[in-house]
């Protein structure tokens, strides 16, 4: 893979990556032009100013032991970083994490494709149907994981008498670890499929149709059709919807706030809510700000190597 | 007079420009002839100021125009890519620059309407661009350009994506038009040697970011200083006959021996080119030849053949039906031959050779 | 086999329509409720099941019970309005820059300046969410309105900064080029012949900014306290042991409603291909 693959999995994340870095100037390099600065710098400014200045002097907090009792920069070396490499709680949330995010993910994926292959053409009330399948990623993460709290509700919530209407029977939805993370999967699913889903239609409906009518000519069937033309062809677009998701999934912290706070126990801490606990509520600066680093690192080396892997392995395939 | 001196531009280690210098007068169109990737664009895109050369003058009337950014540069250019504003409508797109320019609305109007009639646009002028034909968007895109009167005028191959009907109106109305426009430096880019024959005033040849030759469009096309600038101001191509005079006569390399005083004048021995345009051979003639391709355009018929290993091209004032396979017996009117030395440049008539 | 092929089709689409409508005619339903009509368990019909009440909207304006959400709701307005229109306004700014000028420093060229905008949205929140507390605290402008827009903005921007250079790549250099030439210094070419021609961008960013900035917890949480309050925070905090289940389900409504009408919006861009650039 070439030197500059970074620049090209920001491509399959983000659209925008369609700039090409080598663009032609079209504006001739005089000191007249300085005028392009007009427009770049103040977004620059900015950004530099409020995450980057901030996330270096992360870097210089981490190597301190601030807390409650001793507020302020000092030098602490590395024993933040000791500290969290013996702390399996930290490792235990960053597995869960893992395995939350992927399969979330995997399913959205596969049920994202199919809503939007059903809702794709022929069918009735089709735009209809595409603005409802849309609406849960409009609505706020947060207030509708305080409605699906209530539904998970063990007495009062409406999903268990369903079950038991199914002969399937209560289940105890926030109290057990399985359970609730069971019910943190669900709501991340009912939340974001539908952004999977936008981005797939979208890549449908921008595909060309003449593929499909030389399908159509050979006598395949839907099926046929799908393993050997739409999947295909949908293999880059494909790649970028799993990472943008991907990226997302990793940051989850919101719902399992609201849902479980982490519980029962630590069964559905993630990483971020762990380093909300250490340093939002326990003020220890220092080893949350190392905590966070190292979460930044090892998120920033995973989905490279995720995006690597799908890139081999779905964009490839879509040439072949 | 608009001057470029030894402008140069060099990107990629491509020279788009290399030491160009032209001199344009007011009042008279100055066409630069030249094949795709001549530098034509890129001249032209250096004196609107798009492109900085690397090196170089370009002044106008005496006012260095080098380090003007192009907004403060009183040009106006119509681009083979007829580009208007598409959120304007056709009146507001040639009222725009009179506007920008800080011309009370009414007025820019009045002027952009008067234009845009002259142009045969009058019943379009509310229409957004992209509701007109293509040949309509770049009477537009004229007329953008004319109506502010700038002093350099720019036109890049404008007609080159029009059908031929269009060209041929659309150039006669351009010609009208810059005859009321007198004060105006017009720089013209073309690939076509008719229409900078037919059109300009001036012709500069250009390959490969260098200027071959410049002068009277006449001049230019009967006395091509080199074998290069020979072969961009002919179309059907020169055809070229690599010669060489002994003491027994004048010898073509494949088609052999031909009388001695056949190009009219006497030259020392040695290795020549001969340049023979396409009319100056005839079908009727000693040499046998066999027809490779037969294009007929309008009333005029070019003929591809081969010779005896050597291909050459005829252009007949006729439509005549050659038929593919077929002999020919040819006449070479060596007599009307540009002859070229060894080193590419032309040996004038009447030029003694010692 | 057809007749079955469809009905499968059919019975999905049903599903999973339901799967989505579910919570929202639940907390519809419950909005409506009193105590007496949560207690009694999973009810869905109003009359018929429980005796409907308009108590839990009422407490949304301060009364019994529940949280008045006035002031959190035009908090929210305000931090999500301006953050978005200053996100943009930079973002497209920025995005004009990049797609049309080339800019270098040292071995960083256009491609890793907008590597590193788009970058901030693979950022975890709690990443930022130490130093953008030690920051705020700093500048003093900890659970302050000006101090949550400063933040939404450097979060929002990369959003508009994505959106906007796929569109501005769309549009020829040579309308710039032809708009400089008709007296046009780059600023007004960008305002006057640019910005007119990418209005879809706009609305597509502009609908991603509020998005995005809408429907924030995270930072509206860990950087306020009680002076300032945003919509979810509040309602968040109503999610106590004892919940008001009527309150909490008719400020959800009033918290999500604007927001679910722009699903028209982007479906509008959908059907119409609109979107079709932003996933080449």
């Amino acid at each position: 893979m070439p030197t500059s693959w970074r620049w090209k999995t920001a491509e399959r994340i983000r659209p925008e990556g369609q700039t090409r870095p080598s663009a032609r100037p079209s504006m001739p390099e005089t000191a007249m032009y300085r005028q392009k600065y007009i427009f770049l710098l103040p977004g620059l400014l900015v950004l530099v100013a409020v995450i980057l200045f901030p996330l270096i002097f992360t870097i210089r907090v981490s190597f301190s032991s601030w807390d409650v009792y001793n507020p302020g920069l000092n030098n602490a070396g590395g024993a933040m970083y000791a500290r969290l490499w013996d702390d399996s709680r930290y490792w235990e949330a960053l597995w869960r994490l893992s395995l939350l995010s992927l399969s979330t993910v995997l399913i959205q994926y596969v049920l994202g494709f199919a809503l939007a292959l059903l809702v794709w053409r022929d069918i009735a009330a089709r735009r209809f149907l595409r603005v409802l399948f849309l609406v849960p990623m409009m609505t706020t993460p947060v207030v509708m994981s305080v409605i699906w709290r209530m539904i998970f509700h063990e007495s009062l919530g409406p999903l268990n008498p369903i079950l038991e209407a199914l002969g399937i029977g209560a289940q105890p939805w926030l109290s057990q670890a399985t359970h609730a993370f069971a019910a943190v999967m669900i709501v991340e699913i009912w939340q974001w499929t539908p952004f999977m889903f936008l981005l797939l239609l979208a890549g449908l409906l921008s595909l060309p149709s003449e593929p499909f009518l030389a399908a159509r000519v050979d006598g395949a069937g839907p099926v046929r059709t799908f393993m050997s033309v739409t999947f295909p062809m949908m293999g880059a677009i494909s790649v970028g919807a799993i990472l943008i998701r991907a990226i997302e999934a990793s940051k989850i912290m919101e719902t399992v706030y609201v849902l479980t706070s982490g519980g029962p126990g630590t069964a559905t801490e993630t990483v971020s809510y762990y380093i909300y606990i250490r340093g939002m509520r326990d003020f220890q600066i220092g080893y949350a700000a190392a905590l966070s680093l190292t979460y930044l690192v090892i998120m920033a080396v995973a989905l490279t190597l995720i995006a690597k892997a799908l890139i081999r392995l779905m964009v490839r395939e879509a040439r072949a | 007079m608009l001057v470029l001196r030894d402008l140069s531009l060099t990107e990629g280690g491509v020279p788009h420009l290399a030491a160009v210098s032209v001199d344009a007068e007011p009042g008279r169109m100055t066409t630069l002839l030249g094949r795709t990737g001549a530098g034509k664009t890129t001249l032209l895109r250096a004196v609107a100021g798009l492109v900085q050369p690397q090196s170089g003058q370009i002044s106008l009337a005496g006012a260095d125009w080098s380090r003007l950014p192009p907004w403060r540069r009183p040009v106006a250019m119509v681009t083979q890519q007829f580009i208007n504003y598409p959120h304007l409508s056709v009146l507001d797109n040639v009222a725009f620059p009179l506007i920008r320019r800080g011309e009370p609305r009414e007025a820019a109007r009045e002027a952009a309407a008067a234009i845009l009639g002259r142009v045969g646009l009058a019943q379009m002028t509310g229409r957004r661009p992209a509701a007109l034909s293509g040949g309509q968007q770049q009477r537009v895109a004229i007329a953008r350009a004319l109506v502010k009167r700038a002093p350099v005028l720019l036109l890049d191959e404008p007609f080159v994506n029009l059908d031929y009907k269009l060209r041929e109106g659309l150039r006669e109305e351009l010609a009208e038009l810059l005859r009321s426009q007198s004060d105006t430096v017009v720089l013209y880019a073309t690939t076509d040697p008719r229409e900078a024959l037919q059109m300009g005033d001036c012709t500069v040849l250009m390959a490969e970011g260098r200027v071959l030759q410049a002068g009277p469009p006449r001049a230019v096309f009967g006395a091509p200083a080199t074998l290069e600038a020979a072969r961009v101001v002919n179309d059907p191509p020169i055809n070229l006959l690599a010669a060489e005079i002994t003491q027994s006569g004048l010898v073509l390399d494949h088609l052999g021996p031909q009388s001695a005083g056949a190009t009219g004048r006497a030259l020392p021995p040695g290795r020549y080119t001969l340049g023979l345009r396409a009319e100056d051979i005839r079908s009727g003639g000693p040499l046998p030849a066999r027809v490779a391709l037969t294009e007929v355009s309008g009333s005029e018929t070019v003929t591809h053949l081969m010779a005896g290993g050597q291909p050459l091209v005829m252009l007949e004032r006729a439509v005549t039906d050659h038929r593919l396979g077929s002999e020919l017996g040819l006449m070479l009117d060596l007599g009307k031959a540009l002859v070229f030395g060894a080193d590419g440049a032309l040996i004038p008539k009447g030029a003694s050779h010692g | 086999m057809r007749t079955l092929y469809l009905a499968l089709k059919y019975l999905a689409v049903t599903l999973w329509s339901g799967f989505v409508i579910f919570p929202f005619l639940w907390m519809l339903t419950t909005s409506f409720k009193t105590a007496n009509g949560v207690t009694g368990g999973a009810t869905w019909l109003p009359w018929l099941q429980y005796q409907p009440s308009l108590g839990g909207w009422q407490s949304l304006f301060g009364g019994a019970g529940g949280v008045n959400i006035v002031r959190p709701y035009l908090n929210s307005l305000v931090v999500t309005l301006s953050g978005s229109a200053i996100a943009l306004i930079l973002g497209t700014l920025a995005a004009y820059g990049l797609s049309r000028f080339s800019f270098r420093a040292g071995p960083i060229r256009n491609g890793d300046i907008t590597f590193f905008f788009i970058s901030q949205r693979i950022m975890p929140p709690i990443v930022l969410a130490i130093p953008f507390f030690l920051m705020l605290r700093w500048l003093g402008l900890l659970d302050s309105l000006p101090g949550l827009i400063l933040i939404y903005v450097a979060l929002l921007m990369p959003i508009a900064v994505w959106v906007m250079v796929d569109f501005f790549n769309t549009i020829p250099r040579g309308l710039d080029e032809m708009a400089w030439m008709d007296g046009c210094p780059p600023v007004t070419t960008f305002l006057r012949v640019i910005l007119p021609n990418v209005m879809p961008g706009l609305v597509v960013a502009g609908m991603f900014c509020l998005i995005f900035g809408w429907n924030d917890f995270f930072f509206a949480f860990t950087l306020t306290f009680t002076k300032t309050q945003l919509l979810p925070v509040s309602i968040v905090a109503l999610n106590s042991s004892v919940t008001p289940w009527w309150a909490l389900s008719a400020a959800a409504i009033v918290s999500v409603a604007p927001l679910a009408v722009l699903a028209f919006v982007v479906e509008r861009f959908l059907s119409r291909g609109g979107l079709a650039g932003a996933v080449r």
